[in-house]
């Protein structure tokens, strides 16, 4: 149950966007999408969402297929984000809400709810054109979620917010989590990601290159990062069989290998010519598998 | 359905309370009603009722022709004693004096007016002439009313058909200006509806709302859901423009509404010019709304839209010439294509005899291609809303179905 992507594919024009993609994503789950630009994200999303047909495979929650007569269950914030510039915020809110089958009464509340949530109860009746873009993305977040939907899609929903904004948007989303919402996003921000997810699957043009339960993945990725501080100048190191690079700071050199016996070879050498005062093998953080996935074709 | 009359309201509510729409209606109505009642108003400035015309009558008449001017009653006139009475009389009254000289062979006269008033002159004249006549006829001729009548009678012209030419039918002269106006009304519909639908779903697409609406309505609900309310929006600016009108035709007289009533109306081609409004709207509409699914920015949805106004324009044209000659086969051929059945067949039913079965076909050749059109127009339009870049008709329209399509 929950949302099911069983072989989801889909070619435009004999070009692959998304290749044979399956995931099972539980209720209550939050769950990222990464890849770099133009990797399948928000064709993979428009495919759930039923707005474009697949070439093969099948998107279902629940075990039914998205379609506009479930849309009361689904929310979604796209990526190229948009509103009437000439309406008010009520109003807009008001003809997405009714497309969502949303009644007036209920539509009411939630919104003065939200905006109260957001600090923003005094746009009510402004037009969106007058808004800031930090407010106009919370009233394009709102009008995700104002009719409680079951599954949400954030397509980059933090980009082009401040720190103080980006911190009440994940207060939100980890909100909506504890009531049950199952939560698919996608971001480049690697931070929000990690803060985030229970779950990611990362995507190179169009085909997946890792999925899998956040810690797991960062537990087995082989690559690790040494933060080494030594007594005296730490010995040459490139040489060693493992190490992928070296980044040599004031105090301490942070060295990347590519598993455990590299790290123990780096520790045999450091520790035969000083006295190490640090020696921290150390998970590799989501930027870094990030970068090391899309960077390098040895990894994919 | 309940999306699709969200989407109809939301559309016709925001385009008719836009300022863009309620001034150009407002400009639209007011043009329409000075067309009917400046030229009533330069009528009755002419023969101003308060232009008060003030006669002297210094002729061989003594006195009569002025009387007899009074009597006729066709403009509002007082008697002056004098040349020099009625012309102190008029410059107070800011009226016109009328000096009558002459004898009773030659009548003259001289209206002295401020500024021109070229009409009242041309007026006057025509009065003083009958006035000369009657009087002639009874005191010179001595000829008494009955005697006198053929001499005012005016002739009577009628028209019957030269030997070997073919009867037009009745409707030609009386349906003209109802066939002329139609023709008028699709164009300005096709054009500037067409239009605003491009510009609408273009304005939606670059504000980048539209894929957060087709996330919840599908885009085929959607597009025809804007027709509809573009429609809607249309027909109240029409109902202003045909109220103004009407306004208009009732303030500059009881004529004016006669003449429209009488010669304009044929009110058995009323349904027809309803259906073929409708028909024009949903076939050139299809296409507009598909267009401006494929551009990405509203100062596109112009350009783009160019070829079907060139399509709009050619269909005008054509039934403009065909107003002259509607018999002509080529006219005939031309009203089976749909983009151009509108207006040329409407032209046909109204002008001449289109025999039953042949309307029937070519309407339902009409419905069956605006059915296609709109069909072909949802498929590009549900992959062209979702599609952004440099704007080309051809590969564009490529690119949105294999968007929308499932197989590769």
């Amino acid at each position: 149950m929950g949302l099911k992507l069983d072989q989801l594919t889909k070619v435009f024009q004999n070009e692959t966007a998304v290749n044979a993609l399956s995931a099972e994503i539980k209720p209550g789950t939050i769950f990222g999408m990464l890849g770099s630009n133009g990797a399948g994200k928000t064709t993979t999303f428009r495919m759930i969402l039923g707005l474009i047909d697949p070439t093969e495979g099948k998107a279902e929650w629940h075990s039914t297929r998205l379609s506009y007569q479930l849309t009361r269950l689904v929310g979604y914030l796209p990526e190229e984000r948009g509103l009437y510039p000439k309406l008010t915020v009520k109003q807009q809110l008001h003809y997405f809400m009714k497309l969502k089958g949303m009644h007036k009464k209920e539509f009411r509340e939630e919104m003065r709810s939200w905006l109260s949530r957001f600090q923003i109860e005094e746009y009510e009746n402004r037009r969106v054109e007058e808004l800031s873009k930090g407010n106009q993305q919370k009233i394009q977040f709102m009008a995700s979620v104002l009719h409680k939907p079951e599954l949400l899609i954030l397509d980059e929903p933090f980009s082009g917010l401040d720190p103080v904004n980006s911190d009440m948007l994940k207060r939100a989303v980890l909100d909506l989590q504890k009531q049950g919402t199952t939560i698919l996003f996608s971001s480049h921000q690697m931070h929000n990601v990690e803060e985030l997810c229970d779950e990611l699957m990362m995507l190179k043009k169009g085909n997946v290159i890792l999925q899998g339960k956040l810690a797991e993945i960062k537990s087995s990725y082989p690559v690790k990062s040494i933060v080494i501080r030594g007594a005296e100048e730490l010995p040459s190191l490139d040489e060693l069989p493992g190490v992928l690079s070296i980044r040599k700071g004031k105090l301490e050199s942070v060295v990347q290998v590519s598993g455990a016996e590299a790290a123990e070879r780096v520790f045999r050498r450091c520790s035969e010519t000083t006295w190490l005062k640090k020696f921290d093998l150390q998970e590799p953080s989501l930027h870094e598998i990030f970068v090391d996935q899309m960077g390098g074709e040895e990894h994919a | 359905m309940r999306n699709f009359w969200i989407t109809v309201s939301h559309t016709a509510v925001r385009r008719i309370t836009s300022k863009s729409f309620i001034i150009s209606t407002a400009v639209m109505a007011f043009l329409v009603m000075a067309f009917f009642i400046i030229p009533a108003l330069l009528q009755t400035t002419a023969s101003d009722e308060g232009t008060t015309v003030f006669i002297a009558d210094t002729s061989e008449w003594d006195g009569a022709a002025a009387a007899r001017f009074h009597e006729l009653q066709e403009m509002e006139t007082e008697i002056a004693g004098s040349a020099e009475e009625a012309e102190r009389r008029a410059e107070e009254a800011n009226g016109a004096a009328l000096i009558i000289t002459g004898d009773t062979e030659e009548l003259q006269g001289e209206l002295l007016v401020e500024g021109d008033e070229a009409m009242l002159v041309e007026q006057t004249g025509d009065i003083l002439d009958r006035v000369q006549a009657s009087l002639y006829a009874e005191r010179v001729l001595e000829l008494d009313e009955t005697e006198a009548g053929p001499l005012f009678g005016g002739v009577e012209v009628s028209q019957s058909l030269i030997a070997g030419a073919e009867e037009r039918p009745q409707a030609f002269s009386g349906s003209y200006w109802m066939v002329y106006g139609l023709v008028f009304i699709i164009y300005l519909i096709v054009v500037s509806f067409g239009s605003m639908i491009a510009t609408e779903v273009a304005a939606e697409k670059s504000s980048r709302v539209m894929e957060l609406i087709v996330s919840s309505v599908s885009p085929v609900t959607q597009m025809f859901g804007k027709l509809a309310g573009i429609g809607i929006a249309g027909l109240v600016n029409l109902a202003a423009i045909a109220a103004a009108a009407a306004a208009g035709a009732w303030l500059s007289g009881e004529e004016t509404i006669t003449f429209i009533l009488d010669e304009v109306l044929d009110y058995s081609l009323l349904g027809y010019a309803l259906l073929f409004i409708v028909l024009g709207y949903v076939l050139y509409g299809g296409l507009a709304a598909m267009t401006g699914a494929l551009v990405s920015r509203a100062e596109e949805a112009n350009q783009a839209m160019q070829p079907i106004i060139f399509l709009a324009m050619i269909a005008f044209f054509i039934s403009i010439v065909a107003l002259n000659a509607p018999e002509l086969p080529v006219f005939r051929i031309l009203s089976y294509v749909p983009f151009f059945t509108p207006q040329l067949l409407f032209l046909r039913i109204g002008m001449e005899t289109v025999p039953a079965w042949e309307i029937a076909l070519i309407i339902v050749i009409l419905i069956a291609s605006a059915i296609l059109v709109n069909l072909a127009a949802a498929r590009v339009y549900k992959g062209g809303v979702l599609m952004y870049g440099k704007f080309s008709f051809r590969q564009s329209i490529g690119r949105a179905i294999a968007v929308s399509k499932k197989e590769s």
